[in-house]
């Protein structure tokens, strides 16, 4: 009975003690489970010969995190996201293995949509077509960046060239050319997504392409509206409720974000959410 | 059979009996088991991953078997007074040292070899998945693998060397395990100081740097994991360059092990 008696005591305190810590460890604050990443330049000195194994660790790290932000942001709820650090450890990742796949890729997912960076992205594209002379996704990522978010058409086509050159395929010619001269922002926008939802696997970053491909085409739905309705009475819309009640459309839809749409003095459709800009957002105290 | 193919085969044999070296082959192993499931976390690069995992698990079983190896089995037969008994026999020092050092090698190439062939099954099962990169590139594959044996070889060459001075372990062990470092940074340091930053640094430091390139092994030499986990062009000429380079950094830090173990004063 006695020899029992420290190991069964042990366990209690061992259960009341492992409850506490895994809640604890769970509502840690997110930048503290993101952690921190040296910069790639002075990782490179100390990691020796696992350079692709630590960028792509780094890589999966950032990725999960962002998986959180995604179910966040489905939840309805904000919380604010690490998007410095997050960029910062791509970037080392990519000092460390500028052939990783993955950590462009997240770039692209991650950095332009959400945040706005499609500039810097496009410098890590830069960095990295030096070393994935193959790859058609770099230079259609950074042409698709140029395009629609820098208004830079110059570069978006020689990028696109670039891309259909590499792909052996004049699809990206073809859609350089009709995304350019024939189709508005939106079409743009959605065109991309759609390609992008398509070929993901990934089904964190699958829903964040959807999502944004979902708001898009709401936008997209109450933009024409909007010019039907301009055509028919000569002048815009006061309100979003003006479009349902002149039978242009059934509702207004809901934007996936949470927000509310709502149209702007020059005829814009926006919404309240800003396709998760967290600035403007409620924070999760 | 002469004196240097008893102790080879009495170490190779006392190594493969060895239940913690057993322990560490087999987390190797494990690891291994689990690449297909770890590599499904990558967006675009599966195949990529499966390699990187496959090689990175090998790389570090032959580092921790090359430095523990290297550095306890000469200051463990010193210790327990086990030289005193060898060498009383008609067996010169530099036969001892050879012999243990080729058994320890002949292990290390046994288990790289071992591990990286169950590495090339996992990729092959994982050869179909997701891959960003170009065509999978076996022969680069097995490059990587001989290059991780060959670096593990002469990472034991230094530890012998330490061993072969040391009266403590720690020297062996820490010392290995710091040149492994430094040696796997140098190419970095020198790439850095072709830069424009670096020409910038003052002169001593850069002299400083230059000299410490050339004494310290260049671990980056026997690199090849890129090439295998993105199937780039096999850098024949960098394969030549590592297995001579092998050879002749290898060949003198053993005699210069040989030469001081010959010297010293066993107790």
């Amino acid at each position: 009975m006695r020899k029992w008696l420290w190991p069964v005591l042990f366990l209690a305190v061992y259960v009341n003690l492992v409850v506490p810590l895994k809640s604890f460890m769970d509502n840690r604050p997110v930048a503290v489970k993101l952690g921190y990443l040296p910069d790639g330049k002075v990782l490179r000195y100390t990691v020796a010969d696992q350079k692709p194994l630590v960028a792509e660790l780094a890589v999966l790290k950032v990725l999960f995190y962002f998986g959180s932000l995604v179910e966040q942001w489905q939840n309805q709820i904000a919380i604010p996201p690490e998007y410095y650090n997050m960029y910062r450890m791509i970037e080392s990742a990519v000092r460390l293995d500028p052939y990783n796949m993955d950590a462009y890729y997240f770039a692209q997912a991650a950095f332009t949509w959400e945040v706005g960076h499609a500039e810097d992205v496009n410098h890590l594209l830069s960095y990295g077509m030096n070393y994935r002379t193959w790859d058609w996704y770099l230079p259609f990522f950074r042409g698709f960046n140029a395009a629609y978010f820098l208004k830079d058409y110059q570069s978006a086509a020689e990028d696109m060239k670039r891309a259909a050159e590499l792909s052996g395929s004049a699809l990206f010619t073809n859609l350089a050319a009709r995304y350019f001269y024939e189709a508005g922002h939106n079409d743009l926008g959605i065109a991309f997504l759609r390609a992008m939802v398509q070929r993901e696997r990934d089904p964190k970053v699958k829903k964040a392409f959807s999502l944004r491909l979902e708001a898009l085409e709401k936008v997209k739905q109450l933009q024409s509206a909007v010019v039907a309705y301009q055509k028919k009475f000569g002048r815009l819309p006061s309100q979003l409720g003006d479009l349902v009640n002149s039978g242009m459309i059934d509702a207004i839809p809901s934007d996936p974000y949470g927000g509310q749409f709502y149209i702007q003095p020059d005829g814009k459709v926006r919404s309240t959410s800003s396709f998760a800009d967290q600035t403007k957002r409620r924070v999760q105290q | 059979m002469n004196g240097f193919s008893h102790i080879l085969r009495a170490t190779v044999v006392g190594l493969l009996r060895d239940r913690v070296l057993h322990a560490i082959v087999g987390a190797g192993l494990l690891i291994l088991v689990l690449v297909p499931l770890l590599s499904g976390f990558s967006m675009r690069q599966v195949r990529e991953l499966a390699i990187t995992l496959s090689l990175s698990c090998n790389s570090l079983v032959l580092l921790v078997l090359a430095i523990m190896l290297g550095a306890a089995s000469i200051w463990r037969d010193v210790e327990r007074r086990y030289t005193a008994s060898l060498l009383g026999l008609p067996l010169a020092r530099h036969t001892y040292i050879a012999g243990r050092f080729a058994g320890i090698a002949v292990f290390l190439l046994v288990c790289g070899a071992f591990l990286g062939l169950c590495g090339c099954v996992v990729v092959w099962f994982m050869r179909t998945e997701m891959s960003a990169g170009l065509a999978l590139n076996w022969f680069n594959l097995v490059l990587a693998v001989w290059g991780d044996i060959c670096r593990s070889i002469l990472l034991l060459a230094l530890a012998v060397l330490f061993s072969s001075i040391s009266t403590s372990l720690f020297l062996p062990v820490f010392g290995t395990l710091g040149i492994y470092l430094a040696g796997s940074a140098s190419q970095e340091v020198m790439d850095y100081l072709a830069t424009e930053a670096g020409k910038q640094l003052p002169q001593a430091t850069r002299t400083i740097a230059e000299i410490l390139y050339f004494i310290l092994p260049n671990f980056s030499v026997f690199d090849f994991k890129v090439y295998a986990v993105y199937g780039l062009a096999t850098p024949l000429k960098g394969a030549m360059f590592a297995a001579a380079y092998f050879v002749v950094y290898g060949g003198i830090v053993l005699l210069l092990a040989i030469r001081l173990f010959s010297r010293r004063e066993l107790p």
